[in-house]
């Protein structure tokens, strides 16, 4: 046994070199995850990726000389995957919060959302009568207008609002016109998309926000992709192509500037920013 | 304009079809081949075996899938390197091989004890009385109870998606998204394409298993 053992080492170790060697010349190409059924920021049609996010992502690569694969999440495994550093970076329409600022690095922001009450087109609920006094609301679990609406309206007993989270908006806005709930929060761009996609929904009332929208990378940016992300950023933002690619997909979106409002929870958009600042 | 969108994307869903069944095939594979392994442990093995089998199993049959499907994608590919793919073959897999341990052990146990004793009187070794004498009747016998392990995994692949595996499911959600509704005819849809995978595999089982019948020996009802 010994002997076999001692027979085997050597071709052992070089099998182990060549995969990190081999593994060391992949590494060039970066995985960005997507939550593909996010429109219009990513989603899938005809078995192609798609989405402001996606188009951006390939432009700010192209730009960048960086070779980028998308891999495809659920929402609620995006953030642990990053973490864990199964992927790369995020590519999304991700809301900037200081929860995430802790586990994550963000880029700069380069979209800002507010949010919608939406409720059935036949409703006469208006905006205060649809969020409470016996109200009850969805919204997707683990948004931010989840959080917000658990911080702001639902924990305030004079408020008496129920709050349902969804895995995802299609099955609250679904649930809505099922008739059980009066109302249903997301941000603006998901909002305008459902409208013009033809459900019967219209829009009660607006939270004005100014929620900043950025990329995310590891931690600690051990890849150092932040500076060359916030550089395609801008460059895209610069020539144009990025209000090209927001009025592919939104036509009827107003591009903001970029970067848009910079909160100081956020330690990557403090002192020089890579790519942007230096 | 929903159907019209559903057949122009009908070749999506049956890529995302394509993906389950390759899971599915590759997840009873690996949980056929452990799973006996484990079953012949528990009957005929030393106590010392017999023991880690049954930790092995009781504890993969304790698990629900989609938790196993996210401790293997979250902690074992820390320390080794596999993909959403491999990662759901590893955790259903052993998951199937658990649940087909109990098939198989069932089938063993319904083999009466004198065959095993005949064997042995005739010269063989308990590993080829259990190969040659055991183990073809067993898998006869195991073959109505595995159809069930079958229809089971079929539908447990439609939750590789949380570790993104594009199956299925997957595929159905992209539709959902892409037109913001339809959940119930999308979904009525690959319901019934789950269905009709899951008749044809059993009907295919069923059809083994009246073929390797042994008329007039084996008691399968009256029908």
């Amino acid at each position: 046994m010994k002997s076999i053992l001692r027979k085997l080492a050597p071709a052992a170790v070089m099998l182990a070199m060549t995969s990190w060697g081999s593994a060391h010349a992949q590494a060039e190409t970066l995985t960005a995850g997507v939550e593909a059924a996010f429109p219009p920021w990513a989603y899938v049609e005809d078995g192609k990726y798609k989405g402001i996010a996606i188009d951006a992502m390939r432009a700010i690569a192209k730009d960048q000389g960086l070779d980028v694969e998308f891999k495809d999440l659920p929402w609620p495994s995006l953030i642990p995957a990053l973490v864990k550093g199964r992927i790369d970076m995020l590519v999304t329409g991700l809301n900037v919060t200081p929860e995430r600022a802790k586990v994550l690095d963000f880029t700069i922001p380069w979209w800002e959302n507010d949010d919608e009450i939406l409720v059935p087109k036949d409703s006469d609920k208006n905006l205060i009568t649809a969020m409470c006094c016996g109200a009850t609301v969805g919204a997707q679990g683990g948004a931010t207008q989840y959080k917000w609406l658990e911080d702001n309206l639902a924990s305030n007993d004079k408020v008496d609002m129920t709050l349902r989270g969804y895995e995802d908006y299609v099955t609250a806005i679904a649930d809505m016109l099922a008739g059980r709930l009066d109302a249903v929060v997301t941000s603006t761009d998901t909002a305008e998309d459902f409208i013009a996609k033809g459900r019967p929904i219209k829009i009660a009332g607006t939270i004005q926000q100014n929620q900043p929208q950025a990329l995310a990378v590891e931690k600690g940016d051990p890849k150092k992709l932040l500076g060359k992300i916030n550089a395609g950023i801008m460059n895209i933002y610069k020539s144009g192509e990025w209000a090209e690619i927001v009025h592919r997909y939104a036509p009827q979106s107003t591009i903001r500037e970029i970067p848009t409002t910079m909160p100081a929870y956020v330690d990557t958009y403090q002192g020089d920013i890579p790519g942007y600042t230096k | 304009m929903i159907f019209e969108t559903l057949i122009s994307q009908m070749p999506y869903l049956a890529h995302g079809l394509a993906v389950a069944i390759g899971l599915l095939v590759c997840l009873l594979s690996l949980g056929l081949v452990l799973g006996l392994i484990l079953a012949t442990l528990e009957v005929y093995g030393h106590w010392s075996l017999r023991l880690a089998c049954v930790a092995f199993e009781r504890v993969f049959r304790g698990i629900p899938a989609i938790v196993l499907l996210l401790l293997f994608y979250y902690g074992v590919t820390d320390y080794i390197e596999m993909g959403s793919f491999t990662a759901a073959v590893l955790a259903l897999g052993l998951r199937s091989a658990a649940y087909q341990s109990q098939i198989f052990r069932g089938a063993f146990l319904s083999v009466p004890k004198g065959q095993m004793m005949a064997a042995r009187a005739m010269g063989m070794n308990k590993l080829l009385a259990i190969r040659d004498i055991v183990l073809p009747q067993a898998l006869r016998m195991s073959i109505g109870p595995w159809t069930n392990e079958f229809s089971s995994e079929l539908k447990a692949t439609s939750l590789a998606y949380v570790i993104g595996v594009v199956e299925l499911t997957r595929q159905a959600k992209y539709i959902i998204s892409n037109t913001q509704g339809n959940i119930l005819i999308v979904f009525g849809v690959v319901a019934l394409m789950y269905f009709v995978v899951n008749r044809a595999g059993n009907w295919a089982l069923y059809r083994l298993e009246n073929r390797l019948a042994l008329p007039g020996f084996e008691h399968r009802g009256d029908a």
